[in-house]
C-alpha cells in the first residue's frame, strides 16, 4: 500500500519535470509536506497553587500578566440534578436571578449600571450538574469587582420583580422549543437514554415553571451556596499573597455550613437497559432528518474510557478525517453534519452518541451507514495507519489543552469538583500512546453496542425511502406542548 | 528547554503593563510580497503553538445571479486537495474528471427541455455518470489534507464565506509551520475540484440545515432578499437551491481563478514566531506563486429609493421581527456612529432596548442591533432583531422599538452612556489579544476590509470622539420610515404544517 503510493509519487513528479509549465507554482523548496519531520512539541506546564481557606474554600491560583486582566471563576456543587422533580427549571432560575436580582447591598439595576460601566463581565450560572460563575474585570477596578462578585454569590436578594421576569423568559422560551429540530432531538434522545423521569433526562414544563417561587429561589440558594461547596480559580494579572489577602477580605467571614446532596436514582429508562434496538420517529413537517444513535457508556473513571475516546476520535470525533465524515459526507453526500462523540459521565452514566442530519429521502441510507460503522468497529480492528494517526493527532495536539492559564486552571477544578485525579490528562496521554488495535477492538466488542441502540429520527417520515422498521420495532413519540 | 524559559520570561516583563493600543499596534509587523500577498504577524509567546487567518477577499457579494453560491462552493472545494494533495495521480485523475463534467452538463441540458426531456437518454446519462464517478473516486485520497493538518496536531481547521471575506484558519504547534506553508501555498496556487458534485449535495444538505428548516435562517434570507434590490447583498451565501444544482465545475474553478489570486488574500499569523523566519518562510513559499490581477470589484450599486418594505415569512413558529435601516459602508464617517449606537441600543442589560423592551415593558424575549448587516464592504443595514413574549405580538413591539429610535432623534445621549461605550471598547481591545486565533482574525479582517489592520485601532479613537450631536443627526437622517425594511415571521394562515412551495 504504501510502496504503491511512493511509486505514483515518483510518477507524478516525473511527469512534472517534463511538463514545466504546469508545475511552477509548486513550492519546492519546501519539499514534500508529507515527508517532513519534525521534532516532538515540548512545553513546561505551570505550577498551579491551591489553598483551603479556613472555612473551606478552596482556591487555585494562576498568575498569567500579559493583560491587565483578572479572571475569578467559581465552581459550586449543586446543579439541576438536585431540584425537586415538581419544580424543574428552579435551579437554572436561581443562577439567573442571583445575577440580575440584586445583593443585600445594591438593586440588580445598580450593579448592571456599575458592572457595565466598567466593561465587567459577571456570569452565575446553574446547569445540570454543576454551579458556576464567573467575573472578568481590568486589573485596576478588581476590588469593586471583587465585592460585587462576592455579594451575589452570598447574599443575593432576589428582587420579585426579577424573579418574575426570569420566569416569564423562562415560559418564553420553552414555548419556543419546537422551533428547533436540533432542539428537539438532543432533549427527546436524552429523555429516551436516562428516562423522561430521571434527574439525568428530565425537562422543565410550563407547569414545572410556574409552579416555582422566589422563596423556593431563596431556599435553594441557601441550601448549596456555602463555602465548603465552592472552588474559585483565579488567573491574569496579580500576585499571590495580594489575592489570597482579597479573597480574604470577601469571602473569609463566610460561615461554611454542611451540604447535604440527594441521592442520584439509578438510570433505569428502558430503552436504555434493553437487549434489543429501540427505534423511535418523532413525525415533522421538515426536509431534513435529525438522527441520533446511540446508548449510555462509561464514566471517566472507567480504565476503558481512554481507549474509548480514541475510538470515538476513528468514528466520528475528527473533523473531515473521521470514518463518518470521509464516508457519508464526503463520499456519499448524504449529510453536512455527521459525526459522533463520547459524552463523559459525571454524577450519571455517560453515553456513546452519533448523529447526522440528512434530508428526508436519505434517511434510512444515512442510519445504515452509521450502524454499519459503528458494527465495524467490533468485527475487524482499525488499520495501523488510522491508529497512527488517531494518536499523533491527539498527542502533537496537546499542548493546546495547555494553550491559556483558563484552560488549565478551570480544567484543575473541574477534576477536583467530579473527583477525577489531577493529572486526569497526562495519564490520558500515557494510556493513548500505550494503546494497541487489539485494545481498541477488545473496547469496541466491549462497550459499543449497536444492536442495542437508541435510535431518534426527528423527521417527516413520509418522505424515508424505506422504513426505520427494518432497523427494529419502530415508535412513535409525539410532542408534548413546549416539548 | 532553559532557553524557551529565558524566552518566555523575558517576554512576560517586555509585556507587563502593555496592553495600550500604542504599543498593540507595535507589536504588529507587516510585509508586502512582491505578488500582493500581505503578511501580518504578530508574537505571542505564551505557549509553543501558532493560529495562522488567510483571508481572501471574496464571497457572496462578488456573485450574481445564475451562480450564487459559488464562493461557498468553492471554500468547501479548497478541503479537496491539489495537483499533489489528496490524489494518488492527479495526470489521470483530470480526464475523468473532465469526463464526468460533459456527462453532467449534458444532464442538465437534457433536464432543461421539461417536459420534452428524453428519460431513457436522461437515465443512461444518470447512470453513466454514477460510472465515471466512482472512476473518479478511485484517484482520492480521502481527506489528505486536513490529515496533514491533525497528525501535526493541527486543531481549530475550518473555513467560513461570509459576503466580503472567505477566511481559512486553524492552530497548530508553532514548529510546524513549514508543513503549513508548503500546504497552505500549495493550497492558494494548485487547488483541485475533485469529489465536486458530492460536495454540492453537502451544501444542499447545510442549506436545509441553517436555512431551510430554520425559522431564523428563513427570515433572514427573506428580509436581505427585500432589503437590496439591486446589491448582492440581497442573495444568500450558501446559494439558491436551483443555482447550486446548476453550478458547473469550469465556473467555479474560474471563480477560484479570479478571486483567489496572492493580490486578493491577507495571511495573518500571530503566536510563537520569530517574524523574520516567517517572512523567510512564506517569500519562499507563497513568494512563489505568480501575481494575478487584481479581482474586479462589484460594480451593481444599489439605487436610491424611498418607501417602506414589508415581507411577511410564513412558516410553523414562533414569531420573530427584523428591522432595518439602509446605511453607508465602513468607510463612510457615518458608520462609527452606527458602532456607538449599536452599543447604546443593544450591548448589556443597561442598554436601551434590553432596558425597555426586555426589563421594563417585557415584550420581548430578546432583543438585539447590529450594525453592517449583512456585510461591511458595501452600503449594508443597520438591523434590530427581536422575539416578541407572548401574548406580545411584533406590532408591539415594532412600535416601542420606533419609539426609542425616535427619542434617540430627540434627547442628547448622555456623556455618561457613551464613555461607558468607550471604556468597553477598550476592554474588548485588550481581551481580544487573549487568544492567537482571535488576534489573527481580527488583524487580517480590517485589513481585508479597508486595506489598513490599524483600523482596528483607529476605530477605537473614531469612537470616541462621537457626539451626542452626530447621534441625533445620524438617528434623524437614517432611521426613518421611508429608508426602512422589516421583515416577519408569521404562522401559516391554516395553522398545520409548514410553508409550501
Amino acid at each position: 500500500m504504501t510502496q504503491d503510493r511512493l511509486t505514483l509519487r515518483l510518477i507524478v513528479l516525473l511527469v512534472c519535470a517534463t511538463l514545466l509549465a504546469a508545475c511552477t507554482t509548486l513550492p519546492p523548496a519546501t519539499g514534500d509536506p508529507r515527508a517532513m519531520k519534525f521534532d516532538p512539541v515540548t512545553f513546561t506546564i505551570p505550577e498551579v497553587e491551591r489553598i483551603v481557606l479556613e472555612n473551606g474554600i478552596i482556591v487555585y491560583l494562576l498568575p498569567d500578566l500579559e493583560l491587565p486582566l483578572v479572571t475569578v471563576s467559581a465552581m459550586i456543587r449543586t446543579g439541576a440534578v438536585y431540584e425537586p422533580p415538581e419544580k424543574v427549571g428552579l435551579a437554572a432560575l436561581t443562577g439567573t436571578v442571583m445575577r440580575t436580582g440584586g445583593t443585600a447591598r445594591m438593586t440588580g439595576d445598580q450593579i448592571d449600571e456599575e458592572l457595565e460601566f466598567l466593561a465587567a463581565n459577571v456570569g452565575v450560572g446553574i446547569g445540570s450538574e454543576s454551579g458556576t460563575a464567573s467575573l472578568d474585570i481590568l486589573k485596576k477596578d478588581l476590588g469593586r469587582g471583587l465585592v460585587i462578585f462576592a455579594d451575589m454569590l452570598r447574599t443575593p436578594a432576589f428582587e420579585p420583580a426579577k424573579v418574575e421576569l426570569a420566569k416569564r423568559q423562562a415560559l418564553e422560551a420553552i414555548r419556543r422549543r419546537p422551533d428547533s429540530p436540533a432542539g428537539i432531538a438532543g432533549r427527546e434522545f436524552r429523555k429516551l437514554l436516562y428516562g423522561a423521569d430521571h434527574p439525568l433526562g428530565r425537562e422543565s414544563t410550563i407547569e414545572t415553571v410556574s409552579r416555582i417561587t422566589r422563596e423556593d429561589l431563596v431556599a435553594f440558594h441557601r441550601q448549596y451556596f456555602t463555602p465548603s461547596g465552592l472552588i474559585l480559580g483565579v488567573t491574569g494579572d496579580f500576585e499571590k499573597p495580594a489575592m489570597l489577602d482579597a479573597l480574604r477580605k470577601v469571602f473569609g467571614d463566610w460561615k461554611p455550613q454542611p451540604v447535604t446532596l440527594p441521592a442520584i436514582p439509578p438510570v433505569t429508562a428502558l430503552p436504555a437497559s434493553g437487549s434489543s434496538r429501540s427505534v423511535n420517529i418523532l413525525s415533522r413537517d421538515l426536509t431534513q432528518t435529525n438522527l441520533r444513535v446511540g446508548h449510555l457508556s462509561v464514566k471517566e473513571d472507567d480504565p476503558d474510557f481512554f481507549a474509548l475516546a480514541l475510538l470515538g476520535d476513528i468514528l466520528g470525533g475528527n473533523s473531515f478525517t473521521s470514518r463518518l465524515f470521509r464516508d457519508v459526507r464526503s463520499r456519499q453526500g448524504l449529510a453536512y453534519s455527521v459525526g459522533s462523540r463520547l459524552v463523559p459521565g459525571n454524577l450519571g452514566p455517560g453515553a456513546f452518541l452519533l448523529y447526522a442530519l440528512t434530508k428526508g429521502s436519505s434517511t434510512h441510507q444515512a442510519l445504515a451507514s452509521m450502524l454499519d460503522h459503528m458494527e465495524r468497529l467490533r468485527q475487524e480492528p482499525v488499520t495501523d495507519d488510522e491508529l497512527q494517526f488517531a494518536k499523533d493527532a491527539f498527542l502533537n495536539s496537546f499542548v493546546f489543552s495547555f494553550a491559556d492559564a483558563g484552560l488549565i486552571v478551570g480544567r484543575l477544578m473541574a477534576l477536583e469538583y467530579y473527583g477525577l485525579p489531577k493529572d486526569f490528562l497526562q495519564r490520558f496521554r500515557d494510556s493513548v500512546v500505550k494503546l494497541t488495535k487489539e485494545d481498541l477492538l477488545r473496547v469496541a466488542r466491549k462497550h459499543l453496542h449497536p444492536d442495542r441502540v437508541v435510535i431518534l429520527a426527528v423527521g417527516k417520515d413520509d418522505d424515508f425511502e424505506q422504513p426505520l422498521s427494518t432497523f427494529g420495532q419502530v415508535r412513535h413519540l409525539t410532542l408534548k406542548p413546549g416539548g | 528547554m532553559p532557553r524557551r524559559i529565558v524566552v518566555l520570561l523575558l517576554s512576560l516583563i517586555l509585556l507587563a503593563g502593555l496592553a495600550s493600543a500604542a504599543n498593540l499596534e507595535d507589536r504588529v509587523v507587516e510585509h508586502r510580497l512582491a505578488n500582493g500577498l500581505t503578511l501580518l504577524l504578530m508574537e505571542r509567546h505564551q505557549a509553543p503553538i501558532v493560529a495562522v487567518n488567510l483571508t481572501y477577499k471574496v464571497g457572496g457579494v462578488y456573485e450574481h445571479n445564475g451562480i450564487t453560491g459559488v464562493a461557498h462552493l468553492y471554500e468547501h472545494m479548497a478541503f479537496k486537495g491539489t495537483r499533489t494533495i489528496g490524489v494518488t495521480d492527479a495526470e489521470k485523475e483530470k480526464p475523468v474528471l473532465e469526463e464526468l463534467d460533459r456527462l453532467a452538463e449534458a444532464v442538465m441540458a437534457e433536464k432543461l427541455k421539461g417536459p420534452a426531456a428524453d428519460q431513457t437518454r436522461l437515465a443512461a446519462l444518470r447512470k453513466r455518470f454514477t460510472e465515471v464517478e466512482a472512476q473518479a473516486q478511485q484517484f482520492v485520497v480521502p481527506a489528505e489534507l486536513a490529515t496533514l493538518y491533525q497528525r501535526n496536531g493541527g486543531v481549530g481547521l475550518n473555513a467560513t464565506t461570509g459576503k466580503d471575506v472567505t477566511r481559512y484558519f486553524l492552530s497548530f504547534p508553532a514548529n510546524r509551520l513549514p508543513l503549513w506553508a508548503a500546504v497552505e501555498s500549495d493550497r492558494m496556487a494548485n487547488g483541485v475540484l475533485r469529489e465536486f458534485y458530492k460536495e454540492k449535495k453537502v451544501v444542499l444538505e447545510e442549506r436545509r440545515q441553517s436555512t431551510d428548516n430554520s425559522s431564523n435562517g428563513r427570515l433572514h434570507e427573506a428580509f436581505a432578499a427585500a432589503a437590496f434590490l439591486a446589491h448582492p447583498y440581497g442573495q444568500p451565501v450558501i446559494g439558491w437551491p436551483s443555482d447550486l444544482e446548476a453550478l458547473s465545475r469550469t465556473q467555479t474553478e474560474a471563480f477560484f481563478q479570479t478571486y483567489y489570486g496572492p493580490v486578493n488574500a491577507v495571511l495573518a499569523v500571530v503566536g510563537d514566531i520569530k517574524p523574520k523566519e516567517v517572512i523567510a518562510l512564506v517569500e519562499n513559499t507563497f513568494g512563489r506563486i505568480p501575481a494575478r490581477p487584481p479581482a474586479p470589484p462589484v460594480l451593481t450599486e444599489e439605487p436610491p429609493y424611498s418607501g417602506e418594505r414589508r415581507v411577511e415569512v410564513e412558516f410553523s413558529a414562533e414569531p420573530q421581527l427584523l428591522i432595518g435601516y439602509h446605511k453607508p459602508s465602513a468607510s463612510h464617517p457615518d458608520d462609527d456612529v452606527f458602532d456607538v449606537l449599536e452599543s447604546l441600543l443593544s450591548e448589556g442589560r443597561t442598554s436601551r432596548l434590553y432596558k425597555r423592551l426586555v426589563q421594563e415593558k417585557q415584550l420581548a424575549l430578546n432583543i438585539s442591533a447590529f450594525s453592517d448587516y449583512p456585510g461591511a464592504q458595501y452600503p449594508n443595514l443597520f438591523v434590530i432583531s427581536a422575539a416578541p413574549r407572548a401574548p406580545h405580538t411584533t406590532t408591539e413591539i415594532e412600535q416601542a422599538v420606533y419609539e426609542e429610535l425616535d427619542r434617540l432623534k430627540r434627547e442628547p445621549v448622555s456623556p455618561h452612556e457613551l464613555q461607558k461605550i468607550l471604556n468597553q471598547v477598550d476592554a474588548a481591545q485588550v481581551r481580544a489579544l487573549r487568544s492567537n486565533s482571535g488576534m489573527a482574525s481580527r488583524l487580517a479582517y480590517f485589513q481585508a476590509i479597508s486595506e489598513d489592520w490599524r483600523e482596528t485601532f483607529k476605530r477605537r479613537d473614531r469612537i470616541a470622539k462621537v457626539t451626542p450631536d452626530d447621534i441625533r443627526r445620524v438617528a434623524a437622517q437614517y432611521f426613518t420610515k421611508s429608508n426602512r425594511v422589516v421583515a416577519t415571521l408569521v404562522k401559516p394562515e391554516d395553522g398545520a404544517g409548514k410553508d409550501k412551495p
